[in-house]
């Protein structure tokens, strides 16, 4: 059923690559502005072997861990402390959410100019993107803790910290890999618009190069990387969130 | 002195909504001799649950004080171990690491305290599960990981709070009498908290018979029945005197939570 299913599934995709192929390669609606697959492959062996490629992606790569990775500790604080100290809740929760709702890339420009146009106004910008989801959903999982889980944990002495460590962040684990999920998403969108704006190196200004000069396999080759990336960190996600949270199926019973 | 001392304990909260105080037990007293099973019957809502809390320290009482071994409890601690009626097992660690949990807040080496792990699940017979999950066990394995994680801690007291009350009625006998083959291996203290009569006097030193609401202590019986002690006891006609006497004494209060008068006969 499940391989059916994969079939079925990818033949949309090959039927779109091939019709993408001959509408492309014939110059039946013009090459120049859409590109076509084998054109793309091409186009992606040049800039990977000039460096192009690899030397912009890792550019970009390290803004985002960089920020990411800073963003996901802080969130899991934050939303701990927030959910569990309820005058920090009400004092500091409007705040939170107005900032939350907020479109981050609006505050693209301002970035740049607190920070520069290099690295670290992006890394900034992947920061402020991951940080809000990670910890909002943080606060959400402390909500959805069990009592018996931190009774259990508190009839055996422990102190409040040991109340965290045993119960509280393992309890909420799974919200906050769904936060840091969202994370991804909203990190790589603001990351490139960064980059597009304002940056001297990095994949979003690739994108904006070639697009003033209109390559669309160019193009269509960054946006295939982007999206690679975004995928790969997503799946690697839901694999660690399968691994650590089979006992997730008890509760949704 | 005994063992475990409650002396005139009472416990008030307000109630959230209606903010209007509320007597959930009223001046118990209650001495637990070391190595004594003593079970507490009561109706539902009588505080026998709260005071197992009191006792171990989660919850703080109003006005009068526990001791044990002379020492006023003030925290909960490893020396007081509880059994829960919802098991409270963490979902996301298997048995051996449920069973370690209470080890590592006591500060037990990584090494002992697998050892030790190991060595209670094998006494309550779950050895071939030690890598089950909490989610793949029965209810009654659950409760075996429970009373597996309170003993390795060596508590001085185990607390159970109807720790069979969520298991079908063949499973909770045959647990009963797990129990009791546990507990004449080293006889520790424990006190046992049900709403189930007949598991009340099949376990019991000593039954406490509670009112309802607000709890007090309304007769203590002691149960002068043979040990070691098999399911047979409970069709003796000892038995049936014991049950038919706290039968007597709970009606009555069980009736008055329910506002039902007596039939007439």
């Amino acid at each position: 059923m499940a391989s059916r299913r994969l079939v079925v599934g990818s033949l949309s995709v090959v039927v779109f690559l091939a019709l993408w192929q001959i509408v492309g390669s014939t110059n039946l609606i013009r090459s120049d502005l859409i590109s076509y697959p084998s054109e793309v492959v091409a186009t992606m062996a040049k800039m990977a072997s000039t460096g192009e490629l690899g030397s912009n992606a890792w550019v970009s790569l390290n803004e985002f861990f960089v920020g990411f990775v800073p963003a996901v500790i802080f969130g899991i604080v934050a939303g701990i402390a927030l959910a569990l100290v309820r005058r920090l809740r009400l004092l500091l929760d409007p705040l939170l959410i107005a900032i939350y709702q907020a479109p981050i890339i609006a505050f693209i420009p301002i970035l740049v100019v607190w920070f520069g146009v290099g690295t670290t106004s992006k890394i900034v910008m992947v920061f402020i993107s991951a940080f809000f989801p990670v910890m909002i959903n943080t606060m959400t999982g402390v909500a959805q803790v069990a009592e018996p889980w931190t009774r259990a944990v508190r009839s055996f002495g422990a102190n409040t910290l040991q109340v965290v460590s045993k119960a509280i962040l393992p309890g909420s684990l799974p919200a906050i890999m769904a936060g840091m999920r969202l994370g991804v998403g909203r990190a790589v969108v603001v990351l490139i618009a960064g980059e597009m704006y304002v940056s001297v190196m990095g994949i979003g200004r690739l994108v904006q190069v070639y697009s003033s000069a209109a390559r669309a396999s160019e193009i269509v080759v960054l946006v295939v990387v982007i999206s690679t990336f975004g995928f790969a960190c997503v799946s690697f996600l839901r694999w660690l969130e399968n691994r650590i949270g089979p006992w997730r199926q008890e509760l949704e019973q | 002195m005994s063992h475990l001392d409650v002396e005139d304990v009472s416990l008030a909260y307000r109630r959230p909504l209606s903010n209007e105080q509320f007597l959930a037990l009223e001046n118990v007293s209650l001495g637990v001799e070391r190595g004594e099973l003593v079970t507490v019957v009561g109706p539902s809502g009588c505080g026998k649950s709260s005071l197992l809390m009191l006792i171990a320290a989660l919850l703080h009482p109003t006005s009068g004080s526990i001791r044990l071994s002379g020492r006023e409890v003030k925290a909960p601690g490893s020396d007081r171990a509880m059994v829960f009626q919802d098991f409270a097992l963490l979902p996301w660690r298997n048995v051996l690491s449920n069973v370690e949990l209470g080890m590592e807040l006591k500060g037990v080496t990584p090494a002992e305290r697998r050892a030790a792990a190991q060595r209670y699940i094998a006494m309550v017979g779950l050895r071939d599960f030690e890598r089950h999950f909490p989610h793949q066990l029965s209810g009654g394995m659950r409760q075996r990981v429970g009373i597996a994680r309170a003993l390795s801690v060596e508590p001085e007291v185990l607390l159970m709070d109807e720790p069979f009350g969520a298991l079908d009625a063949q499973i909770r006998a045959l647990m009963a009498v797990e129990l009791l083959r546990i507990w004449e291996r080293d006889r520790k203290t424990i006190v046992f908290i049900t709403h189930d009569i007949d598991e009340a006097v099949y376990l019991a030193d000593r039954v406490i018979v509670m009112s309802a609401s607000p709890g007090r202590i309304i007769e203590t019986i002691r149960v002068d029945l043979p040990r070691p002690r098999d399911l047979d006891v409970r069709n003796t006609p000892e038995f049936a005197a014991y049950r038919h006497q706290i039968w007597g004494l709970l009606e009555e209060q069980v009736r008055s939570t329910l506002n039902w008068p007596a039939v007439a006969s």
